[in-house]
């Protein structure tokens, strides 16, 4: 066990875990992040999706002394209220599980590609899968934000 | 309770708020002792019409009702704020906001003033078990008599103040409206003397052309929640001194345990406690990966003996030779279609937290069937129900597998065992490989054929299904096999009679759907050509008689692979509540539908699930999804299910554009191509 700073949402943690704790854990049951979903485990469904200094990367393939230091951003902590107004003018929610980590793939997509095509949501959203088959309207909800001036 | 023989006050209750500040309408179920009535029966219908033929299935049927109390409620306070308690789970069919805008809309509320909350287990509440896709088709009249009474007990309040008869006074959003003298009063302000009427003996419903919140799309009550984190799901409960836990379970179905070794799983940090449990082995730990590292740490020994057999490949064989007919005859179709086990993997893996102490017990479960927890919790705890308290959280996915109550009988046993409040997590392989199964079918399809060939009446079907996994409830059960083989059938007798398929079906389904098929005719381009080496397929179902829905599928081939293009559903459900909610189920189900159809069934070697986890049970992603476009039928008709009825059709629609497309017949899921 030993001592890691976190830096979570521009807020300074400082937890005692095992150095190779997926960050998931440490997100959901020692900090109580819990917005962030398990699902899959092995980095198959990006439901645990989050952002380290911007970059999209799932939550239960990082380490948290691998993440020391490093910026991070949660769903919790993330600022896009253009897509999200999307998502609900959309409706894109049905169980909603999966949205966060939807949310965070399409905010880190729409930073780094203005106007993203159709196969660019396809290449960023391939691995973040979604039961309850909202795939249309989160495809919808990512053209709006990006016509609608981008993320916010 | 006294139980009231007036049957139009039988369904209704006024109940005082403990404070006096709020207006509350209660809606009351009849005891098992009354005469029937139309939501008891409708009930009964919902517990009737999932799958007869499965073998396992919810444990609770609907407890016996000795005396009347409330199913639902509609709370008003003196701000303004319209609470409605929903009564059923909500896993992403969007109930919470359907049933809310049912009640809404009788109220004449203003939408904006409305919240959900989601009501305990109960049996006051009736059956809250939320499958068969009849949440909505149960309680639609209930639910608008609520609203309207609490509506006419607003004007009458109003008609009190301003000395004039009820009758003249009309609503606006939440607000009784003078037309005369165009004195307006909000709700709100009315509550303390409406708390004070008698309930009226008789409510006028609303008129279709006067809905201002029905038919119109709302997105999930929930949304928002959804998007920022705070959404409170079954796993992301947290409780003062909670524990996680995450169990080991036996390989092989119906397995047990023989020996083991936790020692190693006991140094691992974080781990508190190893128990056995009636599932297996449970690592009781600080958190859910230390849970998760403990279990893969334990050393076990599996009785060799004990538990299922079961190989996929000879179980399959096994099926279709019983499925395969002894003879075959010269005025009759035969053929066989086949489909492997499913599982549910719902997003979101089983879990459950519960805290069992000496005199109480509460649970937090992410049920479709909270009553048939408290039953559980009593026969495990002890405790009568008044000590148990089931709280419905949200769900990461349901579609029939949260019916069921093992994961919650796991929980309750540690929190006995441990004396803490528990939380326990199954890990993505666990609810993979322990789940309550699809089962494998071989489908025998027959249909007379006349001189001519033509087939005298619709195909009829004849499951024959795998045995020696559990098997349970996945959405649209039987109907799915059912679907697929009876509509590629029908389209390999339109094909063998050179016939449009949209024409046979109409020779061979009753007039009342001929105008559903004649639109999805129209809105799908029926007919009109398609690129090279794409097809058109389409399928007609009616879900337990229900909701008849029409699908046409257009694919594109290449070489070997294909991709579902579009998708055009067409359906008759009634009155639609939420229009977006009916799409969402329809695209939804077709994304249910096509996994199955397009990507790996469940295999057993052994009595054991093989697959454990997105990499080799893969669900349809983003780039394989189909353009769907949905349309319904303008109707006036009571609402009817939508939550599974998209399913169905799916299958056989898009192997039947693989025919068009090809000329390849496939009569098993998953559907692979085998010649270029």
């Amino acid at each position: 066990m030993t001592i890691y700073t976190l830096n979570i949402n521009q807020t300074e943690y400082e937890i005692e875990v095992p150095s190779n704790m997926p960050l998931l854990w440490a997100l959901r049951d020692i900090l109580g992040l819990t917005g962030t979903k398990y699902s899959c485990g092995i980095g198959l469904c990006g439901t645990c999706t989050i952002h380290v200094d911007g970059i999209a990367k799932q939550a239960c393939q990082v380490t948290v002394s691998e993440m020391e230091n490093q910026p991070i951003t949660t769903i919790e902590g993330l600022v896009a209220n253009t897509l999200r107004e999307a998502w609900l003018t959309e409706k894109v929610s049905q169980c909603g599980y999966c949205q966060p980590g939807q949310i965070m793939a399409a905010a880190a997509l729409l930073t780094s590609t203005n106007n993203p095509t159709d196969d660019d949501i396809n290449t960023a959203l391939a691995d973040h899968l979604c039961r309850c088959g909202t795939y249309q309207r989160i495809r919808k909800a990512i053209h709006q934000t990006a016509a609608s001036g981008g993320i916010v | 309770m006294k139980h009231p023989h007036n049957p139009s006050r039988r369904q209704f209750l006024k109940l005082s708020a403990a404070t006096g500040t709020s207006l509350i309408i209660g809606m009351m179920l009849p005891g098992c002792n009354t005469p029937p009535d139309p939501i008891a029966i409708a009930t009964a219908v919902t517990t009737n019409t999932i799958e007869p033929t499965e073998t396992a299935g919810p444990t609770a049927t609907p407890t016996p009702l000795a005396k009347f109390e409330p199913n639902i409620f509609l709370k008003i306070d003196e701000s303004g704020q319209i609470t409605f308690t929903a009564f059923r789970s909500e896993m992403g069919q969007g109930i919470r906001t359907a049933l809310a805008m049912i009640a809404a809309e009788e109220l004449d509320a203003n939408w904006d003033d409305l919240i959900v909350t989601q009501a305990p287990a109960d049996p006051a509440f009736g059956d809250q078990h939320t499958g068969g896709s009849a949440s909505i088709s149960g309680s639609y009249s209930l639910v608008r008599r609520a609203g309207a009474t609490a509506r006419l007990m607003l004007i009458q309040a109003a008609s009190q103040i301003w000395d004039v008869a009820p009758d003249g006074l009309i609503t606006e959003p939440s607000v009784v409206v003078n037309p005369t003298t165009d004195e307006r009063l909000a709700y709100g302000d009315l509550v303390a003397i409406a708390t004070d009427l008698p309930l009226p003996e008789n409510v006028t419903l609303k008129e279709t052309k006067n809905f201002r919140i029905m038919g119109q799309g709302k997105g999930v009550c929930d949304g928002e929640a959804m998007l920022d984190g705070t959404a409170v799901y079954g796993m992301d409960v947290r409780l003062p001194d909670m524990q996680f836990a995450a169990i080991a379970r036996p390989p092989r179905n119906y397995g047990s345990l023989d020996n083991f070794d936790d020692s190693a799983a006991r140094t691992i940090p974080g781990v508190l406690d190893v128990v056995e449990v009636a599932a297996g082995i449970a690592v009781v730990a600080q958190n859910t990966w230390a849970a998760f590292e403990g279990k893969k740490a334990l050393d076990i020994t599996w009785n060799a003996e004990k538990g299922s057999t079961t190989t996929t490949k000879e179980m399959r064989d096994l099926i279709v030779e019983q499925a395969t007919p002894s003879t075959t005859q010269e005025d009759r179709f035969d053929a066989i279609y086949e489909m492997p086990y499913e599982a549910h993997a719902t997003m979101e893996p089983m879990n459950c937290t519960a805290d069992v102490r000496a005199e109480s017990c509460e649970i937090w479960a992410p049920t479709q069937n909270p009553q048939a927890i408290i039953g559980r919790a009593r026969t495990l705890t002890g405790l009568t129900g008044e000590n148990i308290t089931i709280y419905t959280t949200l769900m990461g996915g349901g579609f029939g597998r949260r019916l069921e109550v093992d994961f919650a009988d796991e929980a309750i046993e540690l929190s006995i065992t441990v004396g803490k409040p528990i939380q326990v997590v199954w890990t993505r392989a666990d609810d993979m490989r322990h789940d309550y199964y699809h089962p494998m079918s071989a489908n025998y399809v027959s249909a007379s054929l006349d001189e001519n060939g033509m087939p005298t009446s619709r195909p009829r079907v004849r499951p024959y299904q795998g045995a020696g996994v559990r098997t349970g409830y996945w959405r649209a059960v039987g109907s799915v096999p059912e679907a697929f083989s009876i509509e590629s059938a029908t389209d390999e007798l339109a094909v063998a009679n050179d016939v449009d398929a949209f024409d046979l079906h109409k020779d061979l389904l009753p007039e009342s759907v001929h105008s559903l098929l004649d639109l999805a005719r129209e809105k799908s381009n029926w007919g009109e050509p398609l690129p090279e080496g794409w097809g058109r397929g389409m399928a007609y179902h009616n879900t337990w008689g229900v909701t008849p829905v029409v699908q046409v599928a257009e694919v594109s081939v290449d070489g070997n692979e294909f991709h579902v293009e579009r998708v055009v559903c067409v359906l008759d459900c009634g009155t639609v509540i939420n229009p977006d909610s009916v799409a969402a189920q329809m695209e939804g189900g077709i994304v249910f539908g096509l996994t199955a159809a397009l990507k790996n069934g469940i295999t057993l070697e052994n009595g054991a699930v093989q697959e454990s986890n997105f990499h080799d049970y893969p669900l349809l992603q983003i780039h394989e999804m189909p353009v769907v476009e949905v349309f319904t039928i303008d109707s006036d008709d009571s609402p009817s299910g939508v939550g599974e009825m998209g399913v169905p059709p799916i299958a056989p629609a898009v192997a039947n554009a693989i025919f068009a497309a090809t000329g390849q017949r496939l009569r098993q899921m998953p559907f692979r191509l085998t010649t270029a």
